[in-house]
């Protein structure tokens, strides 16, 4: 047809999901990927594996707790969230994730109060109202047999998988949105999630813990595991562009094409991903740069997160049904920056309560007793 | 776009519009992101709506009235006229081309199955509506439509959308956007009566009716008539809108300064 159209007149449509989307698919990631950080050390009891299980679960009740809230922020009007569980539909991915994350929440609680509990116990023999506080928690002095930890760790990974489907699926089953309509979506969310995480539990083992070194080396080394494995994922997805027919990876490229905005992010998430990988082998081969793994770990946070908001956001200013791109302009208020903000600053609250409150760096229940 | 993508899509475009018709009721299994069963509304009816684009003089008039009979916020719209300038790059004709969009009020309807509240429902005569008291704002069923008819209400904070004017429907009127159209471009009626207006026109113009986006499996059930097959699914077009913009980047010519 060799004519040209211009698009004269056309509605703005704004975008439905906000930074609070982005904020509770970066917490429960970290949160479920934090978790499978503590199964060496907590549930197999293997020592040396302890000390990355201490903070990997301090990251994973943090994450767990705020995640939600953002959730929630995103309804609009969350005190309709009942609404949930007054008119089920299973036939919904979203359905599914409002049953699977009470009882995730529930299980992470109970995992960590069991790991936890120990040492509150001992705490609770000091005086002061942190010693009473500490009483009150631990709930008796009675010693929790450890196959209840066990079970519980267990019934939290359980969890934890179905988080991981129901938040992938949600986003991958929509054919609306090509970008996201793939199945190596929900694989590339989990292991994003598990650099983001490492990355925090390396971050944090610098701030909180003295930088032990055998956490940088294991934090290190699943940064680079997990950044290898979202290599070949990628590879693989744009393989099935270039063989088959992929309307994802065709999308892929003609936004790529067409927005030089996006050129430059692609160009920016190949280089950051790659510095990152080069780094984390560099650290674990030369074990003076050791010192150093935070830079990674604040890397990877930052891999983590902005795949997210380039997945949920940026994907969303592709025009649906017409020309050209929207612009979306981050707002100042709740439903934009002060919502990012606020979340963070939740999650630090929350790390910070727990530090006050709970002797977290001590012997966990599964071995040092 | 190359030439036999686009033969391709103009076949799919009038292979879907036909397998319309076929009642696909039979697709029944439960399983997750299945269609829930269709509730309320006349079992023996299935509203559909077939635009004759040879008619519609892009006036807008639909628009409004359809802004004004179901009192959207400004800037949001249930039913809208896109346009489009198609230049000639040989001769430098040029043609306006106008695309009313609406709820599709799909046979098989993405935005159903994703509600986690079954607050959205397909009303047993087709119609596509949402239950405000019971919807969560969640905004999935806005994710899950490819043709951008779904919206935040941002006073009801629900999802709001075309429901063909089915309060008019109910009571024997007809949709605010079909009664203001000037050109006669809007005609409703129900398929299941062979008498009906528009299944004398479908049955008339069969082999020239197409729908939006026939390659997401849909099932639309609002026709075109006289539609270019470039403009079925995301255009082909430069997004002249966009560039209003004043020397420092800032946009111009947008009044609404929502979201």
């Amino acid at each position: 047809m060799n004519s040209m159209a211009i698009e004269v007149l056309t509605p703005r449509y704004g975008i439905a999901w906000y930074p609070w989307a982005v904020q509770y698919f970066f917490m429960i990631a970290v949160s479920y990927s934090a978790l499978l950080l503590t199964v060496p050390g907590l549930i197999f009891g293997n020592k040396n594996y302890q000390p990355l299980a201490r903070v990997a679960l301090l990251v994973t009740v943090t994450c767990t707790l705020v995640g939600p809230v953002a959730l929630l922020a995103d309804l609009h009007q969350p005190l309709r969230f009942w609404h949930f569980y007054a008119n089920l539909n299973t036939q919904s991915w979203m359905s599914i994730g409002s049953l699977l994350l009470p009882l995730y929440l529930v299980m992470v609680l109970a995992y960590a109060w069991l790991a936890w509990r120990p040492a509150m116990q001992e705490q609770a023999q000091e005086p002061g109202w942190i010693g009473k506080l500490s009483g009150w928690i631990s709930m008796g002095s009675w010693q929790a047999p450890r196959w209840m930890l066990v079970l519980a760790g267990l019934g939290a990974l359980a969890f934890a998988f179905g988080i991981m489907l129901y938040t992938g699926a949600e986003v991958a089953i929509l054919k609306s949105r090509p970008l996201w309509h793939t199945n190596w979506l929900p694989v590339m969310f989990v292991l994003t999630g598990l650099v983001a995480a490492s990355g925090l539990v390396v971050l944090i083992n610098r701030l909180m813990t003295g930088n032990d070194e055998e956490i940088n080396r294991q934090g290190l080394k699943v940064i680079f595991v997990s950044m290898a494995l979202a290599a070949v994922v990628a590879a693989l997805w744009v393989s099935e562009g270039i063989t088959g027919f992929s309307p994802s990876v065709e999308a892929a490229f003609e936004s790529l094409q067409g927005n030089a905005e996006w050129r430059m992010v692609a160009i920016y998430g190949l280089a950051v991903g790659i510095v990152l990988t080069l780094a984390t082998i560099a650290m674990l081969r030369r074990p003076g740069w050791m010192t150093r793994a935070w830079i990674a770990g604040l890397l990877a946070v930052h891999i983590g997160w902005t795949f997210r908001w380039m997945v949920l956001m940026e994907v969303q200013t592709v025009a649906k049904n017409t020309a050209g791109y929207y612009q979306y302009a981050v707002e100042a208020g709740s439903s934009g920056l002060l919502g990012i903000v606020g979340t963070f600053g939740l999650w630090l609250a929350a790390l910070l309560i727990i530090d006050i409150l709970v002797p977290w760096k001590k012997g966990l229940q599964a071995g040092s007793h | 776009m190359d030439k036999i993508r686009r033969a391709l899509l103009g076949q799919i475009a009038k292979l879907t519009a036909g397998a319309a018709l076929v009642p696909l009721s039979s697709l029944a299994s439960a399983g997750i992101n299945d269609q829930p069963p269709r509730r309320e509304g006349d079992p023996s009816k299935r509203y559909a709506m077939l635009i004759d684009l040879r008619a519609c003089i892009g006036c807008q008039a639909c628009t409004v009235s359809c802004h004004i009979e179901n009192e959207a916020p400004l800037g949001s719209f249930r039913t809208i006229v896109s346009q489009y300038e198609v230049e000639h790059e040989e001769t430098g004709d040029i043609a306006t081309f106008m695309l009313p969009r609406l709820c599709n009020h799909c046979d098989n309807p993405p935005c159903v199955p994703v509600c986690p509240v079954e607050a959205t429902f397909q009303r047993q005569d087709g119609i596509v509506v949402v239950d405000n008291d019971v919807c969560v704002g969640c905004a999935y069923c806005v994710q899950a439509c490819p043709y951008d008819a779904r919206f935040i209400n941002e006073h009801t904070q629900t999802a709001d959308k075309c429901t063909f004017c089915a309060h008019r429907l109910d009571v024997g009127l007809l949709p605010a956007c079909v009664e203001s159209c000037v050109g006669g471009a809007r005609i409703i009626g129900d398929l299941n009566d062979p008498d009906s207006q528009i299944s004398r026109m479908m049955k008339e113009h069969y082999e020239d009716l197409m729908v939006l986006k026939p390659e997401m499996g849909t099932s639309p059930h609002v026709f075109y008539l006289g539609m270019e097959e470039r403009f079925m699914s995301r255009p082909q077009a430069k997004p002249a809108i966009w560039d209003v913009r004043t020397q420092e980047g800032e946009e111009i010519g947008y009044e609404f300064d929502g979201h």
